[in-house]
């Protein structure tokens, strides 16, 4: 653990990226206590620009406070891309772990299924996906977990290919071991790793496509997220530039942090780079 | 005569936080030209830094700190990095341990030769791959210029070594250093590259320094020897001198613990085999879809048995089938056909629900001691694995942990620890305590031993043979040494391709091979006669 920390804390970069991550999490969290009225309440003029008395970053189209919508569109953001991101590693470590450990026809068969998601244009199966389930918050998520638990599945697949023919994996099956107490205490955190970087990467890319689909209306509608507003707010992009660049600003800040934090992760827990 | 090369008060120091400040300390040594030096030691001794010294090929955060090694009169820690790679290849060459990972697998080997002659001399492709095919000959190798067209993966370990010594020869060093060239191959393979090498210094006149921690390879090379313990030489004289009549307790401790081959145990009296097994069958199918699939016979019809309280070894090379079987003993294997009778019921086909129970009652020691434990899982945790896998409470595991670790010989203390805190042997003895907690009847030993020193090997040998008096259990002992075959077995049986070639008590079959085959594995130990009985 301590060499963990030294690794990670070795280099700026995901010093950076976990302050900015913290940061938006507290704003996350503490948005209703420092804005107890929710963002859809109009609190002025329509497009007055970021400064103008009371609204630190101007107000949208409606006359909405940015600030405020801001704030709880992180809540959005970061609730779709953690849950999803757990979902999809839920499915893709249990589909990875049972085709990478057992092998043979239902490595095929899994694989092939693997396959299947992989083809399709994984937004326009999402927005189908999205659309036939109404859209909300849940089928959000659901449909964000049902097309990103593939490469998952790859990554745990290939890592269980290659330590199941480790020899304490053997010594566990001489120890009459059962096969679901072999995958989840002997290989699994052997796996970790390589599925924590990935897990680290996806939540920033689930909060990407959260905001297209927002951006496309397809997001739920009682909630307003950092897609939705730069949706809502597309047709004032000429005249009140802050509407929509402060979400695309907020989205690419916390896409960045996170991917800084998965590189962190990505060197820390490589054996080669401790000691 | 002048030295070949002078190393002179060699200090080698390791990077601040190391268990100790110098690899090497203070090391003087020469060799002559036209002489064989051996260094011995066991791991951590500093043999192979001082090599690497050599050749300027030390790890990062490892450096020479001071102390001059004069090739030819000049000093090669001082020389430019130009000038080094001139000296590197033409006049001083190296081989590694591992063939196959010193060799590019991407890339042919008549390339990879070539390349090296070519790197230093400005002659055409063509001319080089003729002298390349003319060295891969004179190492012993047949139809060189097949050989030359294929890669690493296609050739055996022996072969790989002997190309590897082909490229160090290419450009005609002056001195050759060989650090454990043998130690990844079999016993007979061994011999062969033993051979080759010093025939090739006898007919080159070179000098060789040749690193080893086995004194039975030292008797059959040496001209001169010189023994290394915490980076420093403590003893150091002509071979026979050293051999016949070595000065240091080290030296002498050293040369005791290499197994002679001389078998000592009586067989035991045969009662009613716990484990009888009948003509089992294991084929691996190779190939398909384009080739055309074709069946190895990897374990072809073998039949054994084994009582309460004695070790059949199984002896043979890489190959031979011997691994497989075991694992077929052991069912991480199913085998094609044949009967294993353990204990009165059929085990060769039991379905695994039904095996469970019985899988405890034999148990394995694996060969690889780094990959045979769990990286993330504490020593305790790995020792009490099976006992809770089978139920048993974990205050009760924990104390008989303790017990079971006491007996291997290590402190119950160590519990907590990682396996990356302990050395080869004392892995390989958390390996004994794993399969022991489960209290079996047999256990099967899978080349315990090859992956550790000779002294290690001796001590590890010693607690297996404790550990099956103690405790009354009956061993299946997997080996390609005859030597550690002659110390802990009662029995031993050669197979070669999959068969029996040849079976019988120990002493038996070590006083009269009746095989052609077990006589070679007999002839290629290592320093056979030449050692000092001390």
């Amino acid at each position: 653990m301590k060499d963990f920390l030294r690794v990670f804390f070795s280099r700026p970069i995901p010093l950076v990226g976990l302050v900015i991550f913290a940061v938006i999490v507290a704003l996350a969290l503490l948005a209703p206590l420092l804005f107890g009225r929710g963002p859809f309440i109009i609190v002025g003029m329509p497009l007055l620009p970021p400064g103008a008395p009371g609204l630190l970053a101007g107000s949208d189209v409606l006359g909405r406070d940015m600030a405020v919508g801001l704030a709880y569109g992180a809540r959005i953001s970061l609730l779709v891309g953690i849950t999803s991101t757990l979902c999809a590693v839920g499915i893709g470590v249990l589909l990875g772990a049972v085709a990478g450990y057992y092998g043979g026809w239902l490595d095929d068969l899994l694989m092939r299924v693997t396959e299947f998601f992989q083809i399709i244009p994984s937004f326009v199966l999402l927005m189908v996906l999205v659309a036939f389930l109404q859209p909300s918050l849940s089928s959000t998520v659901i449909g964000i977990a049902l097309v990103t638990w593939p490469q998952v599945a790859r990554v745990v697949r290939g890592e269980f290919l290659s330590l199941r023919g480790r020899e304490f994996v053997q010594a566990a099956r001489t120890l009459g071991m059962r096969d679901a107490r072999i995958i989840f205490t002997q290989v699994l955190p052997n796996a970790l790793p390589p599925i924590i970087v990935v897990g680290s990467m996806m939540v920033g890319s689930a909060i990407l496509t959260e905001s297209a689909l927002s951006f496309l209306g397809l997001g739920d509608p009682n909630l307003l997220s950092w897609g939705s507003m730069i949706g809502g707010s597309r047709s004032a992009m000429w005249v009140a530039w802050w509407t929509t660049v402060l979400p695309g600003l907020a989205i690419m800040i916390t896409v960045l942090a996170l991917n800084f934090i998965g590189d962190g992760l990505n060197d820390a827990l490589n054996p080669r780079r401790r000691r | 005569m002048e030295p070949l090369i002078a190393i002179k008060d060699l200090i080698v120091s390791l990077p601040p936080g190391a268990d100790r400040a110098h690899a090497v300390d203070g090391v003087s040594l020469s060799i002559l030209p036209n002489e064989i030096l051996c260094i011995v030691g066991e791991s951590g001794s500093g043999k192979s830094l001082t090599a690497h010294a050599i050749m300027r090929l030390l790890p990062r955060g490892v450096s020479a700190s001071s102390g001059e090694i004069l090739f030819e009169g000049t000093d090669v820690l001082r020389l430019s990095p130009s000038a080094m790679r001139k000296l590197r290849g033409a006049g001083v060459a190296m081989i590694f341990q591992d063939p196959m990972a010193a060799l590019n697998p991407v890339v042919t080997i008549g390339k990879q030769i070539t390349e090296q002659i070519r790197a230093h001399r400005a002659i055409s492709e063509k001319a080089a791959l003729e002298q390349a095919a003319g060295l891969l000959a004179e190492m012993g190798l047949k139809d060189p210029k097949a050989l030359l067209k294929s890669f690493p993966h296609q050739l055996s370990g022996g072969q790989r070594q002997r190309v590897m010594i082909a490229m160090a020869l290419s450009l005609s060093p002056k001195l050759l250093i060989a650090d454990e060239p043998t130690t990844a191959l079999d016993v007979t393979t061994q011999a062969q590259i033993l051979k080759l090498i010093k025939r090739i210094q006898t007919e080159r006149q070179m000098s060789v320094l040749f690193i080893t921690h086995d004194f039975g390879v030292v008797a059959d090379m040496a001209d001169r020897v010189a023994v290394m313990r915490h980076g420093r030489v403590v003893e150091e004289g002509g071979a026979s001198d050293v051999l016949g009549d070595p000065k240091h307790s080290y030296t002498r401790a050293l040369i005791a613990a290499v197994p002679r081959g001389e078998s000592m145990l009586q067989p035991v009296a045969q009662d009613a085999p716990l484990l009888s097994v009948k003509d089992l069958a294991k084929n691996f199918r190779r190939g398909g879809f384009f080739s055309g699939a074709s069946a190895v016979k990897a374990v072809d019809r073998v039949s054994l048995t084994l009582s309460r309280g004695e070790t059949l070894g199984i002896v043979g090379e890489s190959g031979s089938g011997k691994s497989t079987l075991a694992r077929c003993v052991i069912r991480l294997l199913d085998p094609d056909a044949g009967e294993m009778l353990f204990d009165g019921a059929d085990i060769a086909h039991m379905g695994e629900r039904q095996l469970r129970p019985l899988r405890r009652r034999i148990q394995m020691v694996f060969q690889d001691p780094f990959s045979s434990l769990n990286p993330r899982q504490t020593v305790g945790e790995i020792v009490i694995a099976g006992p809770r896998a089978y139920g048993e409470d974990m205050k009760e595991a924990r104390s008989r942990a303790a017990d079971i670790l006491r007996l291997v010989g290590l402190n119950p203390e160590t519990m907590h620890r990682f396996p990356h805190e302990f050395s080869g042997g004392q892995r390989q003895r958390i390996g004994l305590a794993r399969a022991l907690m489960l209290k079996p009847d047999i256990l099967i030993a899978d080349e315990p031993v090859s992956a550790l020193d000779v002294t290690v090997q001796a001590q590890v040998l010693k607690l297996l043979d404790d550990v099956r008096q103690q405790m009354n259990l009956a061993m299946l002992f997997i080996t390609h040494d005859m030597r550690v075959a002659a110390q802990v077995c009662h029995r031993v049986m050669v197979m070669r391709h999959g068969q029996v070639v040849e079976s019988g008590p120990t002493r038996e079959v070590f006083a009269a091979p009746s095989s052609e085959y077990t006589r070679s594995l007999l002839a290629a130990i290592p320093g056979r006669g030449k050692l000092a009985s001390v």
